[in-house]
């Protein structure tokens, strides 16, 4: 029996790795993919291809590989930069980099997988981000670029639907080695943490099985009715007002 | 003048937000029914002379006042052009702490005074929408009905209702000529949002008034409330004809809070 594919973009790290070694667990086989060697660490059971999703060139050779495999019935789209700037201060060699991955990276790894995704089925995860509804300060493409991602699930859902289900997450705090660097510059990185915690409903900051966990339940038949949505998974906090808690 | 010859109403009109309406809407030439529960209200000690409007006593949970209150627009005018919704009250409560007395209060107002007064309107609202105009109806929403203040929890489902409310009423009216929108406002200066700081001390963290106010504001990307009058300058324009083509929308106004993401201190 062949297994079924799964892709996982930017899968050497944070969110990615952990997805990659859920849909493991689950079953699938796994092609991870980013722009390093394969990690030392990466599990043994996946594969690896190292490829930039930016270029259609590295996005038809991640889709080939994993179509060699066998089925592609999964496709998470996970490979994102963060560039902390506003509009002023970003150049326009910010704007490739970031919107190269962030956004024509989705596109191309999308357009790569869909045409044998819709024959036999499938389902893709675009991992947005709460950014692309509310603004995080000094991270203007970043924000726009997943606003983006967001309205790309939804065509995709609508175009490639009945066989293709298409969904997308949006993350809030999720502690990778890119949050903790960001604690870590802090003046007091304990307050800092203290006052992060007091921001989220449910008493923690988020952790990349968080997000695997609702990626795992999206591309599973548990699922089957899910389309063109968005799926928030910030342990509340966006629900809150953005006022600093504890002040009434 | 942008509202010249129509004919408004607007509830809660001795609050801090209604009485701008009102006196705005005068100046903008419009003849206005200033509809509360008395005719000075409790915000100020001005005399009824010095107050805006044509006074009409309305409490919004009672059918019988509704029901006068058009009674009186349709004799004088025969039509009203504009509804404003503004009337609502805050219970600043969880909701374990909150009687069953004060939820249902919460809804009386804020909900079912919004109903009624809706419903016995429009049939002078659909006569006003005659011939190609079109007549305009404002809920007040809020904020607070997208996201969460800490202990409001009656408030904010109050306001979510409201929002849903609007959305109903656009669909089924708009046919009719008459045009539903909300407003949203975000933290404005008025007596409701003083007392919400003097509220019931259970907040504040030991902050003097002045400093809560201050850190209020700080998170705003504007660094400012709003005023009574920035909500009046967004109601008149989505009053005029101008925005004959605006309905079904909940027009957030709140200086960009609402746009940011938790601001955590790194």
């Amino acid at each position: 029996m062949t297994q079924d594919i799964a892709i996982i973009t930017g899968a050497a790290g944070g969110i990615g790795r952990a997805v990659t070694d859920r849909l493991l667990s689950d079953g699938f086989g796994v092609l991870g993919c980013g722009r390093s060697p394969r990690p030392a660490d990466f599990p043994g059971a996946a594969h690896w291809v190292q490829a930039s999703v930016a270029a259609p060139a590295g996005a038809a050779q991640i889709a080939r590989t994993a179509q060699d495999l066998g089925p592609v019935t999964v496709l998470v789209n996970n490979a994102g930069v963060q560039i902390e700037k506003t509009v002023a201060d970003t150049t326009d060699a910010d704007w490739d980099l970031l919107m190269g991955a962030n956004c024509r990276g989705v596109f191309n790894m999308c357009r790569a997988v869909l045409p044998d995704m819709s024959r036999y089925g499938g389902s893709i995860v675009n991992i947005g981000s709460i950014s692309a509804t509310v603004a995080d300060p000094s991270m203007a493409l970043y924000n726009a670029s997943k606003a983006f991602v967001h309205g790309l699930t939804r065509s995709i859902a609508v175009d490639h639907g009945p066989n293709v289900r298409c969904n997308a997450i949006a993350p809030g705090w999720i502690m990778t080695d890119m949050a903790e660097d960001g604690f870590a510059l802090a003046d007091d990185p304990a307050k800092a943490m203290q006052d992060a915690l007091a921001r989220h409903p449910v008493g923690r900051m988020g952790m990349p099985t968080d997000v695997a966990n609702m990626v795992a339940w999206l591309v599973s038949d548990q699922a089957a009715y899910v389309s063109g949505a968005s799926f928030t998974v910030d342990g509340g906090m966006t629900a809150a007002s953005p006022l600093n808690p504890g002040l009434f | 003048m942008r509202l010249q010859g129509k004919t408004a109403l607007v509830t809660g009109a001795r609050g801090g937000i209604g009485r701008a309406i009102v006196a705005r809407f005068e100046r903008e030439g419009a003849r206005v029914y200033a509809a509360d529960l008395t005719e000075t209200g409790s915000i100020s000690n001005a005399s009824a002379a010095e107050l805006p409007g044509n006074f009409v006593k309305l409490d919004v949970t009672s059918e019988a006042d509704a029901i006068n209150a058009m009674q009186r627009v349709r004799a004088d005018v025969g039509h009203l052009d504009i509804l404003i919704n503004a009337a609502g009250i805050e219970i600043e409560k969880t909701i374990e702490d909150t009687t069953l007395d004060e939820w249902n209060r919460s809804f009386a107002v804020n909900v079912t005074g919004t109903f009624l007064t809706s419903k016995h309107a429009l049939p002078l609202m659909r006569a006003a929408a005659q011939n190609g105009a079109t007549a305009s109806l404002i809920n007040f929403g809020s904020y607070d009905g997208f996201i969460a203040d800490p202990g409001l929890a009656a408030y904010c489902a109050t306001k979510g209702a409201v929002h849903a409310l609007t959305r109903a009423m656009a669909c089924d009216h708009g046919p009719e000529g008459i045009r539903v929108n909300a407003i949203c406002p975000g933290y404005i200066d008025t007596p409701m949002l003083q007392s919400f700081f003097t509220g019931d001390g259970s907040g504040g963290g030991g902050k003097s008034i002045d400093d809560l106010q201050q850190a209020v504001r700080d998170v705003h990307p504007m660094r400012s409330y709003g005023t009574p009058d920035d909500i009046a300058n967004l109601v008149t324009w989505l009053a005029s004809d101008e925005a004959r083509y605006a309905s079904g929308q909940l027009w957030i106004l709140d200086g960009g809070l609402s746009a940011q993401v938790q601001q955590m201190k790194l």
